[in-house]
């Protein structure tokens, strides 16, 4: 495959063929927010905070699931995209009921850090339901909440990446979707061992490793 | 002008049971031309020529879609018919199934011929699975008649789902997956079902095929406007006392259709497109029908001026957000909170930022969504926004009035508890 020109930012770039505008902006010290991509694998386009906007495009584009092509103009933080992510985010915020204002592990949320540096505060949109489940513990190795999964799939793909496992699907449909173990049950340790993996690709909360007491 | 019926001009006239009545009226004549005369190269010129575009909403040219897929070098390619028909006040797919199921697998066989695919489905919806033994038995007799050597088709019943109409999810239900939309590109023509080049198209847009081959490019091109070609199959409903399906020349009237043909009266508001379509205003009604105004999937459902913008805008959001797959944030978020607002406002419950939040929310939902479902749930909303914003201030401002009253008497109330 060859090279292509595109223009990012007003940057005259030159990049490989074949490779999404998240990687060459990347590659060039572009820097566009992501919250369900996870590097190296199949993108899947959920959350929607990476998009951009590509000229003469109706809609903006998913930038981590985009490949580049010849003559793209292509801005990552045009009042546009901006305006957009913000209300992303807001609608984040929205359905999850997070505790995050007393969590001490705070600034390690992509979520939190997303909202403080796009200056998103408390939300100003409300939905009859919000999105509640009580806390999980039967797992010893992964503490569920998911009043604060935000539905990246994440943990999901992680996990069937792993042989033999895949454990973890999305079950019900649109707002009342949920991450489930089996038929929504309970997480059992016969199945989901202490790999971590999960925990570690969280961009929220939601999963974490259970405190020892 | 009159009705003029093409793709539905053999329905009631054959026997839907019975290929002989179809081939009496000239049937197959199109896919023998195609067969026997014709390269596949050919073909697809013609439809191209015919300036055919896709009957299924999106409009995208037919021809040119048939080009990239039959250019595309795969071992298999699949044909897929879209007879999903989830759009709420469609039903022509069904008039069209139910009464001229050869015609649309005469569509098939040429589709076939064209892009060489040798798999074609024919996608049903679940609610016509009563359909499905009457098109699996004229597939049988077409077969027998020697139609069928090139190219297998099965019916795939879908499970109840809105969003596996749109073609991306639609093939992910056929591989089995959970039916929810892909990023493109890459688009279907180039990688679609298990990966191989696919066809999609609406069951009116094949309707089309036999009667382009059989009658050339320039008599179907010379009908209709400058953008879009031939005729379009409406399927109207609501206010109106004769509904039904008609069939009329792109760039009719919308009032041709509503009032002259379908006899409606009263008129509020036309929605035209289905659940996430356009809101006409009763004042526009002489707007012509087309792709470049307004058209969609021909679900044309009228309002009467009994009616209440609000309530209707707010059932079109309970049903989008229903079917919404849940898999892309903006959509899935977005349309719940619309909802609660629309509730919100319908029962005279509005807050000052309403208008407000509904705009922004609607920007990012048409900008950002994954597929059609999400970028054009707010069409309804905008538009009603535009044409009757006096309803949702006059709204508002009967709820904030409504609020501060009741406030008051409630501690007017109280203190005479005390
Ligand atoms: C949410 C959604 C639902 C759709 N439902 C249908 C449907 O029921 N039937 C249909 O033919 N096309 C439907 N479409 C359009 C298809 O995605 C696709 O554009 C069409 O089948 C292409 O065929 P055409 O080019 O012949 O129109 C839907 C699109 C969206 C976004
Ligand atoms: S726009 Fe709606 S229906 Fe389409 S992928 Fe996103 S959530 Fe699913």
């Amino acid at each position: 495959m060859g090279n292509v020109n595109v223009n990012i930012d007003g940057k005259k770039l030159r990049v490989r063929e074949g490779v999404t505008i998240l990687e060459a902006a990347e590659a060039n010290g572009i820097k566009i927010p992501t919250l369900c991509h996870i590097k190296d694998q199949v993108p899947t386009g959920i959350c929607r905070v990476c998009v951009v906007e590509l000229e003469r495009s109706r809609t903006l584009v998913g930038s981590c699931h985009t490949p580049v092509s010849e003559g793209m103009v292509i801005h990552t933080h045009s009042p546009k995209v901006t305006a957009v992510r913000r209300v992303i985010v807001e609608l984040m915020l929205t359905a999850h009921t997070g505790d995050c204002v007393n969590d001490t592990n705070a600034e390690n949320c992509v979520l939190h850090n997303l909202a403080s540096d796009y200056e998103v505060g408390a939300p100003r949109f409300n939905v009859k339901v919000p999105r509640f489940y009580p806390a999980e513990d039967s797992n010893p190795y992964v503490r569920r909440n998911l009043s604060k999964c935000i539905l990246c799939r994440k943990c999901v793909r992680v996990c069937a990446s792993i042989p033999g496992k895949n454990i973890l699907s999305v079950g019900y449909r649109g707002f009342r979707s949920k991450i489930v173990a089996g038929f929504d049950e309970a997480l059992l340790s016969e199945k989901c061992r202490d790999c971590g993996k999960c925990i570690e690709h969280c961009p929220t909360g939601a999963l974490s490793a259970p405190v020892k007491v | 002008m009159p009705e003029k019926r093409i793709v539905l001009g053999n329905c009631g006239a054959t026997d839907p049971n019975d290929i002989e009545t179809y081939l009496g009226k000239g049937g197959f004549k199109g896919f023998i031309k195609a067969r026997d005369r014709l390269k596949p190269g050919d073909i697809v010129d013609q439809v191209k020529k015919s300036g055919l575009s896709g009957r299924g909403g999106a409009g995208f040219p037919c021809g040119l879609k048939w080009e990239l897929a039959r250019n595309a070098k795969a071992k298999m390619k699949y044909l897929i018919c879209n007879a999903d028909e989830g759009e709420v006040g469609t039903f022509k797919d069904r008039y069209i199934l139910s009464h001229d199921p050869f015609g649309l697998i005469e569509g098939i066989c040429i589709a076939g011929l064209a892009i060489g695919a040798r798999q074609a489905y024919i996608y049903l919806r679940a609610e016509y699975h009563f359909l499905n033994d009457p098109l699996c038995r004229a597939i049988a007799q077409v077969k027998e008649k020697g139609f069928l050597k090139h190219l297998d088709i099965q019916v795939f019943e879908g499970a109840g789902s809105y969003v596996c109409g749109e073609e991306s999810a639609l093939m992910d239900s056929i591989e089995g997956k959970r039916g929810e939309a892909r990023y493109r590109p890459p688009y279907p023509q180039a990688r679609g079902l298990w990966g191989q080049p696919t066809i999609i198209n609406n069951v009116e847009t094949l309707m089309n095929i036999p009667h382009i081959i059989a009658n050339g490019a320039a008599w179907f091109s010379a009908m209709g406007t400058a953008k879009s070609k031939g005729t379009k199959v409406f399927s109207v409903s609501g206010d109106v006392s004769k509904p039904g399906v008609y069939e009329l020349e792109m760039g009719s009237s919308l009032k041709e259709l509503v009032m002259d043909l379908a006899g409606a009266v009263d008129i509020k508001a036309v929605q035209v497109g289905g659940r996430h379509g356009n809101i006409i205003p009763g004042h526009m009604i002489d707007i012509v029908l087309s792709y470049e105004t307004c058209l969609g999937p021909g679900a044309v459902v009228v309002f009467n001026s009994k009616r209440d913008i609000i309530d209707i805008v707010h059932n079109n959001m309970h049903f989008l957000n229903d079917e919404s797959c849940g898999k892309c944030t903006p959509c899935r978020e977005g349309t719940e909170v619309m909802l609660e607002i629309l509730g919100r406002l319908r029962g005279v419950e509005g807050a000052a930022g309403d208008i407000d939040a509904l705009e922004d929310l609607a920007q990012t939902m048409a900008l950002a969504s994954l597929c059609g479902l999400g970028q054009e749930a707010a069409v309804p909303v905008l538009d009603s926004l535009k044409y009757f914003r006096a309803e949702y201030v006059n709204r508002i401002e009967q709820s904030l009035f409504l609020r501060s009253y009741l406030g008051e008497e409630l501690s007017k109330s109280k203190e005479g508890e005390r």
